[in-house]
């Protein structure tokens, strides 16, 4: 056993990470087949969205990660190991106990499998194949368990990196860089990711035909890369739905309609609005999302008094309406992710006081700046943080 | 699975998941699993008790949609207990509080009848 296990170091020595993940997968196979002299040795990682073990690394078997396995969880070999999360012994392999020809057709008598964990979730299965009989041990069990934890944070770290680059790249892509330049207007916003994971959160300024500003503010919920592509997602739909239909409430509506049917577990808070040329009016309406808070020159600001509409994702054939507001000159509109007020520890309306104070009818870039220092200050968010002001310009005001 | 973290309590025959003081990210999962095992158990109605609820983010708000419309499919109701505060504050502003029915007590959230509010066959 001891030497076993000093093979087992072996595995987990500096030059393999130097290797990426793929390299290290199969190199560590191969050191698994001849410490256990065995003749097949395969790793499948959980697809999460498909909910099948999609083969990837393999040595001795390479037939079966070329042509793309699949084995959906809880079936077969494979999808046994995943779903009782321990190690499992097979000492016979056919048709009844395995679910992928490969495994039999290759002549593979006896095998044994084991999870890949990391934190208590399954992110794959590891599995050796004898070609003939033999009997593996609880120990055989014990020292594959220990490679496989080991390639389990690899995996996991790996998957996690990637995750991070994909949202990051994803997020970049889909937040406006510059905001539109608009006769009027002066537009500012804020973007701040939160601490740890990434979520959500997203905002979008965009001309129409008619020369109407459209402003949007979204919060999906969830986080990291599944968020990030629905939120992808609804950009673009609403974007669409925007250039066809001129009533706010209407453009929610479509979009919730097609959320339900094309993505039925997502859930969103957005806001939509909509603003003549000149900004004399804007048209909202909000899908679960909170009223921009409204800042006229000399006075304290406030939330708009607009109805509330339901969230995105929540029932069939929610209906929504659109709150008109006049805006005199000078006034500032801002628009926020909850980020920005929702505190542990603290009353929503507490956090919303907090954020009115901070909120004057100043020109949008300082209104911005002055907003996330009030509010923000030197602390990390948790959350993610999306802020966006419109101003209309004060009359003979004429910067462009 | 069902998460030991929100113990289920038996009132009658509705069961009753106390959440926690705070919903979030880090553990909405385990909530929604615990509500989600209760879903199969084909109860008339499940209360999720959030009278101690402070804090309820989007991924809270998550597992209270997602309990709710697996209620719908399932045929059970799923009702909040909640003592005010930010809590429902948040279910008003998202309109969740017109889905799903509140009380202001468990005792209330356990003894009254199916509403039907989140049945948007019969309108809403």
């Amino acid at each position: 056993m001891e030497g076993r296990l000093r093979d087992i170091q072996s595995i987990t020595d500096a030059q393999m990470s130097e290797l990426d993940d793929q390299e290290f997968l199969v190199e560590l196979l191969e050191r698994l087949k001849a410490i256990l002299q065995a003749d097949t040795a395969a790793v499948l990682l959980l697809d999460f969205r498909s909910g099948q073990l999609i083969a990837t690394a393999a040595s001795g078997l390479e037939e079966e990660v070329r042509q793309g396995v699949r084995i959906p969880v809880g079936r077969g070999f494979a999808g046994r190991i995943a779903v009782e999360q321990k190690p499992v012994i097979l000492d016979h392999v056919d048709h009844t106990t395995v679910l992928n020809p490969i495994l039999w057709q290759k002549g593979i008598r006896s095998m044994i499998g084991v999870p890949l964990l990391a934190g208590g979730r399954v992110l794959g299965v590891l599995h050796i194949g004898s070609l003939t009989p033999r009997q593996f041990t609880g120990r055989d069990a014990t020292l594959l368990q220990l490679a496989a934890d080991r390639a389990a944070m690899v995996v996991q770290s790996t998957q996690s990196r990637a995750d991070r680059m994909a949202v990051t790249a994803l997020q970049r892509s889909l937040i406006p860089s510059a905001l539109p330049t608009v006769a009027g207007a002066e537009l500012a916003a804020r973007y701040v990711p939160g601490s740890g994971i990434v979520g959500g959160d997203w905002y979008d300024v965009f001309t129409l035909p008619s020369g109407e500003l459209g402003l949007v503010m979204g919060d999906v919920a969830g986080s990291g890369l599944p968020a990030a592509v629905i939120m992808g997602r609804m950009r673009s739909a609403l974007r669409a739905y925007a250039l066809e239909t001129r009533d706010p409430a209407e453009v929610l509506d479509k979009l919730d309609r097609k959320m339900q049917h094309f993505e039925p577990d997502a859930m969103a808070t957005v806001l939509y609005a909509v603003a003549d040329p000149g900004l004399e009016r804007i048209r909202v309406s909000l899908a679960g999302h909170f009223p921009p808070i409204v800042a006229c020159p000399g006075e304290a600001a406030k939330p708009a008094d607009i109805a509330t509409g339901m969230l995105i994702g929540l029932a069939p054939d929610a209906r929504r309406h659109t709150t008109t507001l006049n805006l005199a000159p000078g006034t500032l509109l801002c628009f926020f992710t909850d980020g920005l007020i929702e505190r542990p520890g603290e009353l929503i309306d507490e956090g919303l006081a907090r954020l009115c104070q901070a909120v004057a009818a100043a020109p949008a870039e300082t209104a911005c700046a002055r907003v996330m220092g009030a509010v923000i200050g030197r602390e990390a968010a948790r959350d993610d943080i999306a802020l966006l002001m419109l101003r209309r310009r004060p009359s003979g005001d004429d910067h462009a | 699975m069902r998460d030991a973290r929100y113990p289920v309590t038996m009132a009658g025959d509705v069961p009753v998941v106390v959440a926690p003081e705070e919903i979030d990210i880090t553990n909405a999962a385990g909530l929604s699993a615990t509500l989600l095992d209760l879903a199969a158990q084909g109860h008339a109605a499940v209360v999720i008790d959030m009278t101690k609820t402070q804090f309820c983010d989007t991924a809270g708000l998550q597992v209270l949609v997602g309990a709710h419309r697996r209620g719908l499919a399932d045929g059970h109701e799923v009702r909040a207990a909640i003592s005010g505060g930010s809590v429902s504050r948040i279910l008003a502003i998202t309109g969740i509080d017109r889905v799903i029915p509140q009380f202001t007590s468990v005792e209330d959230a356990v003894s009254a009848p199916v509403s039907g509010l989140g049945d948007h066959r019969r309108g809403s």
